[in-house]
């Protein structure tokens, strides 16, 4: 017990202070300080306005900021004793190495010098892992059976960097899932065509890409700061604004800018949309429930109980269906 | 630490005696505690016997490589003699004397007389060897197939006798009886109890010579625990530079009785010296400290508690020497996944295949001889003994993707289609997978695909659930 409590507890302390993470204490001030720069300078806010937006009580201590702590608290203590018991990372890498046996012969890529191939496997990685991102978060907002779990995150109603912890474990689940599927891959295939010769180009031991992305400002994507790139800029890389419209509760902001750092892939699924100067956006869900909304135990278990009435109602109609064959095929289904 | 009875080290004070081994821990200076012994012996350590099958192991693979195929019957007769024969005049052949290692022995009646490997090799089936064979008929097997066999080595079905001779007899000898009679049935109360002398007329009782029988088949120097691996290690291969550690007492040569170490507690070192784990001091420290819970009987029947504690220093020799084992198979199927993808760049060049296929038959030899030793420590190994013999097979997969699958009725090998050498990689692959998962190993030498493991812990997943 002992055990895991100082695992626990090292987790959470590890979350502000490793470099791979989103929330890391260095990449929270680059973003606070490029938030600041960018009121004071482009929206022509004193200073002193600014630091209270970014820092204001009734932001930081609302119940549904609240709620992100609470989900922070309780979804790593419920994680670290799931994750263990999912398939791992490693586990998928040898695999695919130990497969790719059966159809050639290791180490035979390309004599390329070792910073070469460091820089391809680190782009290759990066490329596929928001590619990954933007999928499964497309599937989560159009899949009927995994949106009431990613729901949870678009329940909040303010948004603070600390939002990116409000998940359900079920979603969680399904990160953890993705990461290994999408490093184990990467790991196995290039370390059977180049051997030891592959390498992480990292920055303070993160991608170098992904620390690029945190430094420069992506905790502001879950921020009420608006923050916006020139339009062909945001062809190609997802602003903080981009994402904030994401998470509006309008009905024309629904299903667009699923991506994380590269928004190529919402431009090639059709699900792009670019900001406006002077945006002003209510977040949240259609259906939101109040204040109700915030409980962790109903956080918890809304989702499950949402899916499970989707199971048996969609049980029923098939049950329907069969009894009364001579009723058309879209009969009873909600539109 | 070794405690001397307080009577034995004012002895060694005023009278100045037994300063071979003053002070640290030594498997050594265990006094006489049989009671009612008036013999001269002051000492009660014993086990030259064991010593002397390891120089018959080093000697019978010295031999082994010695058959240039027109003198098979004079080399077979050689090897018998090491291997069954019982005669007084046996020269030692392996360890000798080189320069700047100077050995006290060069007689096998030095050490010990009348002794052989085929009359302690194991009895019972080895399914990893095609034949139907129990263990001594497996070495004689393959011991008349080093003598048939130019320098030991089948170069039409990949098999190195040299390599797979020595390390089944580690197994089915050494191993099999430390493991499988002394520190298993001989620990129990009925047998060979500490009241009693071992034999009649000796002077050391049932259970300290059971004990020290199985220290020695282990071994070690008795000075281990003041040695580090990469020093036991030198010793083993004779490196001058290893010669003051190895000389304890200081009299000018290396007494292959205390001072030397030898088959498994060489690999022991072997997969120390990396630094990743720990298994030559553990077992000789358990040894030790079994051997001194013996000693502090004072010549009676042990306690169901002093037997119970007795039983877990066994356990622990016992599970951590199954690993130096599972190590050394580990080892060497990461050296087999090496030569293979020379073999494959070889024939892409049109190079010289006769080398390279040279060190995949000693290599594969030795995962082979250590596969077979593993199973051979009277535990039932079930579902991993199969995948093990499954995995690595017969014979080595060879050119035109054959491989042995069984012994005729005149003892040569049938040959069929099996996989290609590219599945026989991934085979190696889970030859290590199935080890580590196994047994748990630390040292993991030769790993394949080691950048897998080093990528993996730059690339750590997510496991705190962050959105995006």
């Amino acid at each position: 017990m002992s055990d895991f409590l100082a695992q626990l507890l090292e987790s959470l302390l590890g979350t502000f202070s490793s470099p791979e993470k989103r929330v890391f204490v260095g990449f929270l001030l680059s973003a606070w300080l490029i938030a600041v720069v960018w009121l004071v300078w482009r929206q022509g806010q004193s200073l002193k306005d600014a630091l209270r937006q970014l820092f204001s009580r009734k932001l930081w201590w609302s119940r549904t900021a609240r709620a992100d702590y609470k989900l922070l608290l309780a979804n790593r203590l419920v994680l670290l004793l799931i994750a263990p018991r999912l398939l791992s990372q490693l586990a998928i890498a040898t695999f695919v190495f130990q497969s790719m046996h059966q159809v050639g012969l290791p180490d035979s890529g390309p004599d390329w010098p070792p910073a070469l191939i460091a820089f391809l496997f680190t782009l290759w990685i990066f490329l596929l892992d928001d590619c990954s991102r933007y999928l499964l978060h497309r599937w989560m907002h159009t899949w009927p059976v995994l949106w009431p779990f990613h729901r949870v995150h678009h329940s909040a109603t303010r948004l603070t960097p600390l939002t990116i912890f409000r998940t359900h474990p079920v979603e969680g689940v399904l990160f953890i899932l993705r990461t290994a599927l999408v490093q184990g891959l990467s790991i196995g295939l290039f370390v059977f065509f180049f051997g030891d010769r592959v390498d992480l180009l990292t920055v303070l031991g993160a991608n170098l890409f992904l620390f690029a992305f945190n430094a420069l400002g992506a905790n502001l994507r879950h921020s009420e700061i608006p923050l916006r790139y020139p339009r062909g800029l945001e062809r190609w890389l997802m602003s903080p604004a981009q994402h904030q419209l994401h998470h509006s509760i309008a009905p024309e902001h629904h299903h667009c800018n699923f991506g994380v750092v590269l928004s190529v892939w919402d431009r090639l699924g059709g699900s792009l949309q670019h900001t406006t100067a002077g945006q002003s956006i209510r977040y949240g869900v259609p259906d939101q429930r109040g204040e109700a909304e915030h409980g962790l135990v109903g956080l918890y278990w809304q989702p499950c109980r949402r899916v499970f009435d989707l199971v048996v109602r969609r049980i029923g109609v098939a049950r329907w269906r069969r009894r009364h064959r001579d009723y058309p095929a879209d009969y009873g289904m909600e539109p | 630490m070794k405690r001397l009875p307080l009577a034995t080290a004012l002895s060694v004070a005023l009278f100045g005696t037994s300063a071979a081994y003053a002070g640290g821990d030594f498997y050594a200076d265990f006094p006489v505690t049989l009671q009612g012994y008036q013999g001269d012996e002051s000492h009660s350590v014993s086990y030259p016997g064991q010593i002397a099958r390891h120089v018959l192991h080093d000697s019978l693979k010295k031999l082994s490589g010695r058959s240039t195929g027109d003198n098979a019957a004079e080399i077979k007769a050689q090897m018998m003699a090491y291997f069954k024969g019982d005669a007084e005049g046996r020269a030692i052949l392996a360890p000798t004397s080189k320069a700047g290692f100077e050995i006290k022995q060069d007689q096998v009646d030095q050490l010990s007389k009348g002794k052989n490997l085929a009359d302690k090799a194991y009895k019972g089936a080895v399914p990893g060897w095609p034949g139907n064979m129990s263990g001594e008929e497996v070495l004689a097997f393959m011991l008349d197939k080093a003598a048939n066999n130019q320098g030991g080595y089948d170069s039409v079905n990949g098999m190195d006798y040299i390599q797979l001779l020595s390390k089944t007899a580690m197994g089915a000898v050494f191993y099999n009886q430390a493991v499988d009679v002394y520190l298993d049935e001989r620990l129990e109360a009925d047998r060979y109890p500490n009241d009693q002398p071992y034999k009649k007329g000796r002077h050391y009782t049932g259970k300290e010579h059971v004990w020290d029988e199985a220290f020695g088949y282990f071994g070690v120097p008795a000075h281990t625990m003041n040695l580090d691996a990469k020093t036991v290690y030198a010793i083993t291969k004779g490196k001058p530079e290893a010669f003051k550690a190895a000389d304890a007492n200081g009299d000018g040569v290396v007494d292959l009785l205390t001072e030397m170490a030898f088959a498994h507690g060489y690999y022991a070192a072997a997969a120390d010296k990396g630094g990743k784990s720990n298994y030559l001091k553990t077992i000789t420290q358990a040894f030790i400290d079994g051997r001194q819970l013996i000693a502090d009987a004072q010549g009676e029947v042990l306690t169901d508690a002093q037997r119970a504690r007795l039983k877990a220093y066994a356990d622990t020799i016992k599970s951590n020497w199954e690993k130096v084992i599972a190590e050394a198979v580990y080892k060497y199927a990461g050296s087999v996944y090496q030569d293979l993808k020379k073999i494959e760049i070889v024939i892409e060049t049109n190079g010289d295949i006769g080398p390279v296929m040279r060190d995949y038959a000693k290599h594969w030899g030795e995962l082979k001889g250590f596969a077979l030793a593993l199973q051979m420590g009277g535990k039932d190994l079930g579902a991993t003994a199969l995948q093990l013999n499954r995995l690595i097979g017969f014979s080595p997969v060879l050119l035109g993707n054959t491989q042995v699958t069984g012994i005729d009725a005149n003892g040569d090998y049938i040959q069929a289609k099996s996989i290609d050498m590219g599945a026989y990689m991934g085979n190696m692959i889970q030859v290590q997978a199935l080890l580590d998962e196994q047994f748990g190993l630390a040292a993991r030498s030769n790993q394949i695909g080691d950048s897998l493991s080093a990528l993996n812990a730059k690339l750590k997943s997510k496991e705190t659930g962050e959105n995006d």
